[in-house]
């Protein structure tokens, strides 16, 4: 059998996926009743709202880079360049946030720093107040959960980049007479800078595409996504895709910008060999100085799962103006598992997960043999299709799936596939298929091409092969892959407000239904469901 | 001694229950060059790293020119350091590299000039370092080292990072460099080569311990004990027993001179070392038989096997084959009482 259809195959159907449905998000959004036209542009830009949100989706975001930046990149050193008791632990605990879904970490929020959170009330029993001292709402509010939730990319490249750097560079610049702060502000930084703008990328990638936060506590302030789906809800399908398209523009240059910051590559080590692992021991008050900083930061960053996981015990309506709550139960927990309309989002979530991860592993196999074993011209192209998503928010590819599979044109690849349920298990792959793709294309990287063809050698048909020998050697970059797939599209918020019916609808969307009835409790055990959901598949996933 | 420049007083490092460094002493004039030599795990590293300030010793003082320069940090004391892997900034150019320990960030471009001038690198100022070959980010590595005038010059392993074929050249430059400069000069190696060809005195260590220190040539004909006798220089080991004060009795009847400690009595069980060239293939002697030939040209190393041990004899290519049987007489051993070793 000829490999060549194999890629064209492939190719097409990320292109029909992927592509097709933002090209014509774009080309709706100037086209009227079968004409070209810029009216709706020319709408869109004539509104101040729509300015204003534009600009607040841009400023947010490069403000959440700096706050998280200002959070994780000391939390890093603190953690990788002092030892002290409890490091370890807290060093895996402080990174956790990065998988759990980010409404979770919202509501996590409301519950701790909201006005009837934990923080107002001990503020309001403290000084008698009788209503709670402030409101979590606005930019304020949004850019405390970006630098609360988007730290963790900061800390984690901060991290890798500390532990590969030659300790002998910095050495050299201490005998040269450079003191700390010179040392990490001619050496230290400047090396790390490949990490730092990975880092930056990814968290105004992030915090451009982040939904759960602006519609929880914007308020009155609209930022691009919650602009998106507004205008969706509102039946405004014109704007939205006009909308939908300014922002996947903002997307587009923001991540040109931020690419060009990366720099050249630089190599850790000059001269042959392996550097030296040398970890820097301070004296004791150093030790303790870091282990007061490690401790208070680490505990700071996951209060608000904590408090999730104790508002998850509180049974409705109990807790009102004490600072604890009076009265815990199972009973949240009970009701989800017994009652068939609060256990339907559960079943919901994890079927569409877990069909949309096996979707997603398979396509990404399927690009990994042939990325790595063909010269072919197409190789290129499905490097960069699968990691087209990633460059657009979620919002974006909501509505570009939601414009294109609501209309029944099969001889242009149109079927009515939004209501079914098909469509968010789809909206999942897609928005998936970049970290699934991204961590088995890397595992390919690394086999060896020599065991395919020693298989071959020894007799082993080409499935025998896959079998046998390539996927036994890819577990690790297949788990790891398929377990941020799933914990992403367990907890999705953001493509399922804009695609869900009731009949499908997912956890996300049951939490927010929960909070609107003020029913916390429920909200909080469904967060922190979720929460072990999303740890147990890295837990699965990262095993080795 | 009057004119000692460099001090190391009583030196101790431990890491929790091992003792890298015990209670090492050592001077050095004004000017000299001393290379530690030992085999990996001798302390010889941590040596060094205690002397740039990377380590605080446990006890023991640093005294540069009658200052304790001990509490130092390494900031401080600016001791020139050569890492073994250069750990040159691969960020910066090689101008940048050497001008980084020069006051007011990136110095003075003549001083850099003319430092690079130096080592033989005028004119690759603007390059970046990762672009150099290897000889050529070990001179970088020197540059900067020496650039801001250190007081003391620190190396570890400088050679080792080099291909073979460039180490005998690298060697040649780098002693030009110090002997031009006269900076005053601490080398660590394990090579026995290396030490001997860049230093003017070598301190052999031993499990954090000095052995012995000296010129190349006092411990090559007077190793004063068992480990540096076999650890410098090829040398094989016998049994045998005192004669006399200057003979040792190898086997039945047969005698050798050898230089022993005073200590050594007549009738002491001893442990004989013999260097390959000091043996003789003879008439009378020591009987074995040739079980090995190694053939390198102008002179050939044959192994031979006496009793249960295998002694190295250095001869004229033809002097032995495969399977003979011969004697073999030695000019000179050296003799050191078992207990001692």
């Amino acid at each position: 059998m000829s490999r060549r259809p194999h890629g064209l195959a492939l190719t097409a159907i990320l292109l029909w996926v992927v592509v097709y449905p933002l090209t014509l998000v774009m080309i709706e959004s100037v086209r009227d009743d079968g004409g070209w036209t810029l009216r709706h542009i020319a709408e869109f830009a004539g509104q101040g709202g729509e300015w204003a949100a534009l600009w607040a989706s841009l400023w947010i975001s490069v403000a959440s880079v700096l706050l998280a930046g200002a959070v994780g990149i000391p939390l890093a050193f603190v953690f990788e360049r002092f030892d002290f008791p409890g490091r370890r632990v807290l060093g895996s605990l402080v990174a956790l946030p990065a998988v759990l879904p980010p409404l979770v970490g919202v509501i996590a929020f409301l519950f701790l720093y909201g006005e009837s959170g934990f923080v107002a009330r001990a503020a309001m029993a403290l000084f008698g107040l009788a209503d709670a001292p402030w409101r979590l709402q606005g930019p304020g509010a949004i850019l405390l959960v970006h630098a609360y939730s988007m730290y963790v990319y900061f800390y984690l490249f901060t991290r890798a980049g500390l532990a590969r750097l030659d300790a002998s560079v910095i050495e050299a610049a201490q005998s040269l007479g450079a003191d700390g702060w010179t040392t990490l502000r001619r050496v230290t930084l400047p090396l790390l800078r490949p990490q730092l703008a990975a880092a930056a990328t990814l968290t105004f990638m992030t915090a451009l595409g982040s939904f759960s936060a602006p519609y929880i506590f914007g308020g009155g302030f609209r930022v691009m996504t919650t602009q998106i789906v507004a205008s969706k809800l509102n039946g405004d399908v014109t704007m939205a895709n006009v909308e939908t398209t300014a922002l996947a523009a903002v997307a587009l240059l923001g991540l040109v910008l931020l690419r060009r910051s990366q720099g050249t590559r630089l190599v850790a080590a000059v001269g042959k060999g392996q550097p030296p692992a040398a970890r820097i021991l301070a004296r004791p008050l150093a030790r303790w100085g870091a282990a007061t900083v490690g401790w208070t930061l680490g505990v700071t960053l996951l209060l608000p799962h904590a408090t999730l996981l104790l508002v998850s015990f509180v049974p409705l309506g109990t807790w009102t103006i004490e600072f604890l709550p009076p009265r815990y139960t199972l009973g949240n927990y009970a009701a989800l598992f017994t009652e068939p309309e609060r256990l339907r989002p559960l079943v919901n979530s994890l079927w569409m997960a877990g069909v949309a991860t096996v979707a997603a592993v398979a396509i990404a196999l399927w690009a990994g043999r042939l990325v790595v074993q063909r010269r072919a011209a197409l190789r290129a192209a499905i490097e960069a299709l699968v990691n087209v998503p990633w460059a657009v928010p979620g919002t974006v590819l909501a509505v570009a799936l939601a414009t294109t599979f609501s209309v029944q044109a099969p001889w242009i690849g149109r079927f009515v596939l939004v209501g079914t349920l098909v469509i968010l298990p789809l909206a999942y792959l897609v928005r998936n298929i970049p970290v699934t793709a991204g961590s088995i294309l890397a595992g390919f990287r690394q086999l060896d091409p020599s065991l395919d063809e020693a298989a071959a050698s020894l007799g082993a048909t080409r499935w025998r092969t896959l079998r046998a020998v390539t996927i036994p050697l890819l577990r690790p970059a297949i788990l790891a892959g398929a377990a941020l797939a799933f914990a992403t599209a367990l907890g999705d918020f953001v493509t399922s407000i804009v695609l869900y019916t009731f009949e499908t609808r997912p956890i996300a969307i049951e939490i927010l239904s929960a909070l609107r009835q003020f029913d916390v409790g429920t909200a909080a055990a469904y967060g922190v469901l979720l929460m072990l959901f999303s740890a147990g598949a890295m837990v699965v996933g990262t095993r080795r | 001694m009057s004119d000692t420049y460099l001090e190391l007083q009583h030196l101790t490092k431990r890491y929790d229950e091992h003792v890298a460094v015990d209670d090492l002493s050592l001077t050095l004039p004004r000017g000299g060059v001393l290379a530690l030599l030992g085999p990996s795990g001798s302390g010889k590293t941590t040596t060094l790293r205690l002397l740039a300030g990377f380590e605080r010793p446990d006890a023991g003082r640093i005294v540069v020119e009658g200052r304790d320069v001990t509490g130092l940090s390494a900031a401080q004391r600016r001791f020139g350091m050569v890492f073994q892997h250069y750990a040159l900034f691969p960020h910066l150019t090689v101008a940048e590299n050497v001008g980084f320990g020069l006051a007011g960030g990136d110095g003075d471009p003549g001083h850099v000039a003319a430092t690079l001038a130096l080592v033989d690198l005028s004119g690759f100022g603007r390059r970046g370092v990762t672009e150099l070959s290897g000889g050529q980010q070990q001179r970088v590595a020197v540059a900067r080292a020496l650039a801001p005038g250190p007081a003391v010059l620190l190396l570890d392993e400088p050679l080792s990072n080099l291909d073979p074929g460039l180490r005998e050249r690298t060697r040649r430059e780098l002693r030009t460099v110090l002997r031009e400069t006269g900076v005053t000069t601490l080398l660590v190696t394990h090579e026995q080569e290396e030490a001997f060809a860049l230093g003017e005195r070598v301190a052999v260590l031993r499990a954090g311990r000095l052995e012995q220190v000296g010129t190349p040539r006092e411990l090559y004909e007077q190793p004063r004990t068992l480990f540096v006798a076999t650890f410098v220089g090829r040398a094989s080991v016998m049994p045998g027993v005192m004669a006399a004060a200057d003979r040792v009795r190898i086997g039945d009847g047969v005698e050798w001179p050898a230089t022993a400690p005073a200590a050594a009595r007549s009738g002491e069980a001893v442990s004989v070392v013999v260097r390959p060239e000091a043996l003789r293939f003879g008439a009378d002697g020591l009987a074995g038989q040739v079980a090995e030939c190694r053939y390198t040209g102008a002179r050939s190393y044959y192994l031979v096997r006496v009793g249960d041990r295998l002694l190295e004899v250095e001869g004229a290519p033809d002097a032995a084959r495969l399977g003979d049987r011969v004697r073999l007489t030695a000019t000179r051993a050296h003799a050191f009482p078992e207990t001692g070793s």
